[in-house]
């Protein structure tokens, strides 16, 4: 239907424009506001600019969290957040933070290692711009699902290919955005690289024993319910891989690659002293099979795609019909404990002990929100 | 670098909003109003 355009239909085309850039600006706007977190007793909160000048005021700098026990023994970094839309390794660093009671040893924990991810979504992924867990209290706790890659307001122009400046690696440009393509980093690169670059200066001057970088992964992916050992780390992955088996949580050990590089399972290793690791839960939310695109997905893992591409036997992880996120944070958190236990095992003087972790069927009975802390009012 | 995108952006804007006051089919205007959208949510640095 031809209907004629005049300067009025345009001026009110316009202010309607106005009016859908109001609203979709102020749903972008509230992922700026940050998460909330209730550290355990112990915790000291840091600021990754600590560890390097350059982050000073800088969006992207996150904060670091460190507790020491009163018996002497090896550090442990805990690192979540890598990529803001596998939300198990957020949340997971998120149970360590607000239940930890470290005994020997101590914790480092940074539940958000690329802040700016969290300031932006992927809605033409259709993807949620938050998870909440209900509380024991009555309350919710809510967490943003951010983007895999920096927010390119900060993150920009990205260049056509992404020169890996350690390596000279080739990589689309958009992966400059991406925190784990850029290690080790460099202090006078983007801001994505100045983050991994503190990060790195963390490791080695805090000289961290055991590196943990948590991740999820499509079921379809072939590296999933998987760890990623440095050559260092790997006698004691072997032996971590190993309990999880016998305590019924199927796991896969891959050498980290050496020609894949700006990963933390490969420069960490070569740029520090630290044993790397990298685990990967499975998560439907993430793959390519999926229908609808929720906060429900995001949390429960249920797809009926993916039922269908585990009957065709396309998927590497046993798929029943979910992929609960207690599920997927109860092996992050078993995997930690089997880590810090063979660790103090094969490092007796480097041994990290916590307590009041929950359990992998804690976790699957209780779920994830009964062990989050109330905020405080 | 950021102004001088920015100013790029806002250049874009200008030229578009120009077309939709110039065109004489309301559905083109329509059109132009959905490209002001994101170029509006770009100039102000929101996405």
């Amino acid at each position: 239907m031809r209907i004629k355009g005049t300067p009025f239909t345009a001026i009110v085309l316009l202010l309607a424009a106005a009016g859908l850039a109001a609203i979709a600006g102020a749903s972008f706007m509230a992922m700026w506001n940050d998460d909330l977190f209730v550290p355990a007793p112990g915790f000291e909160k840091k600021m990754l600019s600590d560890w390097f000048d350059g982050l000073s005021g800088s969006p992207a700098d996150t904060p670091v969290y460190i507790q020491d026990g009163e018996a002497p023994g090896g550090t442990v970094l805990i690192l979540g957040g890598t990529h803001p839309t596998e939300p198990a390794s957020m949340v997971t660093a998120t149970l360590f933070l607000e239940r930890a009671r470290v005994d020997r040893g101590r914790l480092i924990v940074i539940p958000q290692a690329n802040l700016l991810g969290f300031t932006h979504n992927s809605p033409q992924e259709a993807h949620p711009q938050s998870i909440s867990f209900a509380t024991e209290d009555g309350g919710r706790r809510v967490f943003r699902y951010g983007s895999r890659l920096t927010n390119p307001i900060y993150e920009w122009p990205a260049p056509d290919i992404y020169i890996h400046p350690a390596s000279g690696q080739q990589l689309p440009g958009k992966e400059r955005g991406n925190i784990n393509r850029c290690y080790p980093g460099i202090p006078d690169g983007s801001v994505t690289e100045q983050a991994a670059y503190a990060i790195t200066e963390l490791i080695k001057r805090e000289r961290v024993d055991l590196s943990i970088d948590l991740h999820e992964a499509s079921p379809e992916y072939p590296v999933v319910n998987a760890i990623v050992a440095h050559e260092r780390s790997m006698e004691l992955a072997a032996m971590t891989t190993m309990d999880l088996e016998m305590a019924g949580i199927p796991m896969r050990l891959e050498p980290s690659p050496k020609n894949l590089r700006g990963l933390t399972h490969r420069e960490w290793g070569d740029y520090t002293d630290t044993m790397p690791v990298l685990m990967e839960a499975g998560n439907p939310v993430q793959g390519r099979l999926r229908g609808r695109t929720d906060e429900r997905l995001a949390l429960t893992g249920e797809d009926k795609a993916y039922v269908k591409a585990a009957a065709l036997g396309r998927l590497y992880i046993p798929y029943d019909g979910d992929q609960r996120i207690e599920y997927r944070v109860g092996r992050h958190t078993a995997s930690i404990m089997a880590f810090l236990e063979n660790l103090e095992l094969l490092f007796p003087d480097r041994g990290v002990r916590l307590e009041g972790i929950p359990t992998f069927d804690e976790l699957q009975e209780k779920g994830v929100g009964a062990f989050l802390n109330p905020l405080k009012m | 670098m950021t102004l001088l995108y920015r100013a790029i952006v806002l250049f874009i804007l200008l030229l578009t909003v120009r077309c939709q006051f110039r065109e004489r089919d309301f559905w083109r205007q329509a059109t132009a109003a959905l490209v002001v959208v994101p170029l509006l949510l770009r100039l102000l640095m929101i996405k």
